[in-house]
């Protein structure tokens, strides 16, 4: 049993993720190399594969994850783990715009902080951020949670569908249509539970939720000056 | 899409080269076409121009009349002006002159012949080289790799809002003040708006590219004594759209962005180097080692990057 590694550098894209999709088939642990924050690495790996990338990556990194184990050392581009269906990944810096964009599900958890539209019409799975999640962070999210444990910028929570915002720290703004809710003692067990596992719980957060105010989903063009915010 | 990037070197070196490469990993963003706006070791006196003609069979008529208008602002070649051709009809030129006796006077005649011939950059420093095609066509054709200077922008254009023609490449120059240069990513929502507000001005547009707009809006908030920290600031409330833009001047280098945080800004700033791109991947060809990436990822953000040393030795 040895470590698989795979070496990034300037070769094409197509040739690195034909070469991870061979190396996950081994069942071995994946390394990935002098990633050099390039775009579009580990797309649509499958359940049971436990990969990880040294240094930083670009965009969309594990999106369309189908139940891998990824880890990524330092940043992330936009949209990491977009769409993806289950598994877990974890970014040990700065996830950049849109991580989680659309996810079905899974477990998406962030070291740093995240850029903005964290979350972004996710439809399920958990994202866990340690630090501030950015401007608009959970704006059209449909279905499960988002969890920062240091703050959130502007426009928090905008436009929500079914999804929801646990912020516990500064909220800078909210964003519109946001009603923000006493958690029950379930609902932040439930998140508690979440949490437990990356090592995160502690009781004695003051933790806001908010979930959609849901006069949005009911647009009337006629009330369109109320929702105009530029 | 477009891809914008920016560098600064702490003492003169081969900016082109760096430029180049960030444009190059940022091809796939947009390669209808790709311009660069370098900063050389600024002259004392007399400025350079880089310049474009539409109909390559009229280069020396097109030179006369250019002369001539020259020379009724007191004002001549100092050098040869050179030129690059390829199969296109059209051709571009760099040319050195001795100072007009006013330079707003001058390129207000200058621009009366744009229909033939327009001047796209004027600086001590300044040179705007620009064309159709990829980052690598528009620096092989123009040797942009072997320039030197201190500080400068690229731009890949991905045309989504007006024709690719070879003047409606970025970076556009903020006419008629020398040296100021900007690139942007984005869409300008409220172009016609404005272009009919500063026409009405006295405002000359030379392309219906909207990112033009952006260097007219700023020279006429720097002729109305803005200083570049205030016209980046005002402009993120007074123009509409998603916008990621960069102006450069002799000093520095700024950067302004839109009030929904829609177009990426990546920089590495390291002992009073920086390098600035739309996407970390491309940062890392002139930076590659892992260091301290700062992303200008939320709304409404300004910044400005001095430049130190301009003139030490390479």
């Amino acid at each position: 049993m040895s470590d698989i590694i795979i070496e990034v550098g300037d070769r094409h894209i197509r040739e690195i993720n034909e070469d991870i999709q061979a190396a996950c088939k081994t069942g071995e642990k994946i390394i990935v190399r002098n990633t050099l924050s390039r775009h579009n690495l580990g797309i649509g790996l499958p359940d049971g594969a436990n990969i990880h990338f040294e240094g930083s990556v670009g965009y969309y990194c594990g999106g369309l994850n189908n139940g891998a184990t990824i880890t990524i050392e330092r940043n992330g581009g936009w949209g990491i783990g977009e769409a993806m269906a289950k598994g877990h990944i974890t970014v040990g810096g700065y996830a950049g715009m849109s991580v989680g964009a659309a996810m079905l599900g899974g477990t998406i958890h962030v070291k740093g902080d995240s850029g903005p539209r964290c979350g972004v019409a996710m439809k399920g799975g958990n994202i866990i951020v340690e630090g501030k999640i950015g401007y608009q962070s959970g704006f059209m999210s449909h279905s499960g949670k988002i969890i920062a444990l240091g703050g959130a910028g502007a426009s928090c929570a905008d436009a929500l569908w079914e999804g929801e915002v646990w912020v516990a720290g500064e909220v800078e703004s909210l964003g519109v249509d946001v009603n923000i809710i006493e958690p029950s003692a379930e609902d932040v067990a439930e998140v508690e539970g979440i949490l437990e596992p990356l090592g995160l719980n502690d009781s004695s957060r003051e933790w806001r939720k908010m979930i959609s105010g849901q006069r949005l989903w009911y647009f009337e063009s006629r009330d369109a000056n109320a929702w105009l915010m530029i | 899409m477009c891809g914008i990037a920016g560098r600064i070197l702490n003492a003169p070196g081969k900016v082109g080269d760096d430029l180049v490469e960030l444009m190059v990993a940022q091809e796939h963003r947009g390669s209808d076409s790709t311009g660069f706006a370098i900063y050389g070791i600024p002259r004392d006196t007399g400025y350079v121009l880089r310049g474009m003609g539409f109909d390559k069979t009229s280069i020396d008529s097109d030179m006369d009349d250019f002369r001539n208008i020259l020379k009724s602002h007191g004002s001549d070649f100092i050098e040869d002006p050179t030129f690059v051709t390829n199969e296109d009809s059209h051709y571009c030129t760099r040319m050195v002159i001795s100072d007009p006796k006013d330079v707003t006077r001058w390129i207000n005649d200058a621009d009366e012949i744009t229909d033939r011939f327009e001047v796209q950059s004027c600086g001590r420093s300044l040179e705007i080289i620009k064309d159709v095609g990829s980052s690598d066509d528009v620096a092989n054709k123009h040797g942009v790799r072997e320039l030197i200077g201190t500080h400068g922008l690229g731009h890949a254009r991905l045309a989504t809002e007006s024709s690719v023609l070879p003047n409606a490449s970025h970076p556009f120059w903020a006419r008629p003040f020398p040296d100021v240069a900007i690139v942007h990513n984005g869409q300008i929502t409220d172009y016609y708006t404005w272009r009919t507000k500063l026409e009405h001005m006295g405002y000359r547009f030379l392309t219906y590219n909207d990112s033009e707009l952006i260097a007219v809006w700023v020279s006429d908030q720097m002729k109305n004594g803005l200083t570049m920290e205030q016209a980046l600031t005002k402009s993120i409330t007074s123009i509409d759209g998603v916008f990621t833009y960069m102006i450069a001047q002799p000093d520095g280098i700024g950067f302004a962005k839109d009030r929904f945080a829609m177009k990426p800004l990546v920089t590495v700033q390291n002992n009073g180097e920086l390098a600035a791109a739309t996407e970390e991947q491309a940062v890392r060809r002139v930076v590659p080692d892992e260091s301290d990436i700062i992303n200008y990822d939320g709304p409404s953000m300004t910044d400005i990057w001095g430049v130190g040393n301009r003139r030490a030795a390479a």
